[in-house]
């Protein structure tokens, strides 16, 4: 589509046509008090000048060499033909697909990544993706409570402490009740009034639930109850057992480790995947394949729309109607270039360089792993000196692992680490040196 | 039969001014909506159905109707039970706009209160209801 500026001739013209002296005369009703007379702002610079401007400002940043740093946002490796692909024009500026006839690519970029999700998860139906996990988790919550026509929602303990800030909000709106639970409270909680339960698996410490167990105690006692399974960092599918081979109803993850660079906590990615027979209460975008009706050539088009709000209004169940185009389109690039080797062997990485760090904790006085499930490439430890661990890292120059106190203040000594395939040998030796170097206790420095 | 340009309304069924249509056999009433409602709809695509046995006060949504572009709602004309749902929908949504008062009916109900039907309209104060709204 062709941008057509507005130029003086034109604007006089179409002022006459409509009867007014000038464009002033268009606020009119804007009260004079509140009209701004000129901003305070300094001289343009020239380009040069603003490149410059920019290069300093950019030189007070920070960058850590390596990262120990996960809790919802990761570092991996992503593929150069991400950007390559994303970069194109037709992807980077493209509008939403609502004409079919003149988004052919973008909607078949979407398909393909809905399939890739569908296949990769062996969930029925994937959407075109909504805005990250933390609200795809609440959105699962609220389909679950119209499909059951049930107002309790309970989260299981384990859940990203964000992503429930976010379903609280979610949950308040529709008037939805939420409850946190413990595992071991879980069953006496589940009674005939839930709509769904939430977990984390792996949680937010690193815990790999079995997802398997997990769902059938749910499902024995409360039969109409669906189980929703959230994930932060997907790559663990390349070696876990998929959610489509479990009783999980609905599955959503945060797609961020699938090509998307962590940037400063965003975009994000959230992936929402479910069984077949929820097909028609899925929120969010469906791109569908279809046949002329005059001719055996395919095309794509979105699908199933009277799900969404601009024609069920007020009954539908999710007020989105856009999707995370370019993100869901890195994804699709990071998975189809890494294919089903390539990221088994990323999560094979990921669990192998994990678990040698957690060992070489183990072996340092003064430190705990605390996990007692198997974990992925989180895991958190009990530290004898969290404040010198943290300068420790930093001269090091790692990015430190979070310290759990941030959410849970009860938790003082106690940090969640995370090594992903990005983390290179030197920066394992080095995060090792600096938690030998920390490992002096607070009481002990005079 | 009584005819308003395009559309047919049957006139031993009753009706509701929201365009329900209602065939009552002693204790069973079939239920669906008119031949101007599929007409307002556009091509339905899909129904969902209520499950058999729930119960319903009249004015209750029981039934969603989608058409490509609106979801409409069947509402309870009378307040009853579940007995029977029209499970052929599934593969031939279409027929509701073929055949509205035909293969395309909905429910059918058992009835707990049949004062209700008194308050039912007839075929002639329906249609006008019909003619007000496509002025």
């Amino acid at each position: 589509m062709d941008f057509i500026p507005h130029d003086d001739k034109t604007i006089t013209e179409m002022l006459s046509i409509i009867g007014v002296a000038q464009l002033e005369d268009l606020f009119k009703d804007i009260p004079k008090d509140l009209i701004i007379n000129g901003l305070n702002l300094p001289e343009g610079l020239s380009e040069p000048d603003v490149l410059k401007n920019l290069q300093e400002l950019g030189k007070k940043n920070n960058v850590y060499s390596n990262s120990f740093l996960g809790a919802g946002c990761y570092f991996h490796y992503i593929p150069t033909l991400v950007d390559f692909v994303i970069s194109r024009s037709e992807f980077y500026t493209s509008y939403t697909p609502y004409q079919a006839e003149a988004s052919q690519g973008y909607l078949q970029a979407i398909y393909e990544y809905q399939s890739v999700i569908s296949r990769l998860t062996q969930m029925d139906v994937a959407n075109a993706s909504m805005y990250d996990g933390s609200t795809a988790l609440a959105e699962a919550a609220i389909m679950a409570s119209i499909i059951t026509r049930k107002s309790q929602v309970l989260v299981l303990e384990g859940v990203h402490p964000e992503y429930i800030e976010v379903i609280k909000t979610y949950c308040w709106g529709q008037k939805i009740e939420l409850k946190i639970v413990s595992e071991e409270k879980l069953e006496s909680e589940l009674t005939q009034d839930v709509a769904a339960v939430l977990f984390q698996s792996p949680n937010f410490f690193g815990d790999i639930e079995d997802v398997v167990v997990l769902a059938k105690k749910i499902k024995k006692n409360a039969s109409t109850c669906l189980i929703i399974q959230c994930m932060t960092d997907p790559t663990c599918l390349g070696v876990l057992k998929p959610p489509g081979e479990t009783d999980v109803d609905i599955f959503v993850a945060e797609g961020q480790s699938f090509g998307i660079s962590p940037s400063f906590g965003g975009p994000g990615l959230g992936i929402f995947a479910a069984k077949s027979k929820f097909l028609r209460k899925i929120p969010g975008r469906l791109v569908g394949k279809t046949k002329e009706i005059d001719g055996e050539r395919e095309g794509f088009l979105l699908t199933l729309q009277a799900r969404e709000q601009h024609i069920r209004r007020e009954k539908a169940s999710s007020n989105i109607c856009t999707n995370q185009a370019l993100c869901s389109l890195s994804a699709l690039v990071y998975l189809v270039s890494l294919g089903k080797t390539g990221l088994r062997e990323i999560a094979t990485q990921n669990i192998q360089k994990a678990h040698y760090v957690k060992n070489r904790i183990n072996a340092i006085p003064g430190y705990k792993i605390l996990n007692t499930k198997p974990t992925y490439n989180e895991f958190i430890i009990k530290c004898p000196n969290i404040e010198s661990l943290i300068q420790q890292c930093k001269n090091h120059n790692l990015l430190p692992p979070l310290p759990l106190s941030k959410y849970y203040p009860e938790m003082k000594d106690i940090v969640l680490v995370c090594v992903t395939e990005s983390n290179s040998r030197e920066s394992i030796e080095a995060f090792i040196e600096a938690l030998e170097n920390a490992n002096t206790k607070k009481e002990e420095k005079s | 039969m009584v005819n308003i340009i395009e559309h047919e309304f049957p006139s031993e069924l009753k009706y509701l001014q929201t365009h329900e249509w209602v065939r009552i056999q002693d204790n069973i009433a079939t239920v669906g909506i008119t031949d101007f409602a599929q007409h307002q709809l556009g091509d339905i695509v899909y129904v969902e159905l209520p499950e058999i046995g729930m119960a319903f006060d009249k004015g209750s949504n029981v039934a969603e109707i989608e058409s490509v572009k609106a979801v409409g709602e069947l509402i309870m004309p009378l307040s009853g039970k579940i007995l029977e749902v029209n499970t052929d929908l599934a593969d031939n949504p279409e027929s509701v706009n073929s055949s509205p008062y035909g293969s395309g009916w909905m429910v059918k109900i058992e009835l707990s209160n049949k004062n209700e039907i008194n308050e039912l309209l007839s075929v002639e104060a329906y249609q006008e209801i019909v003619e007000a709204e496509k002025a």
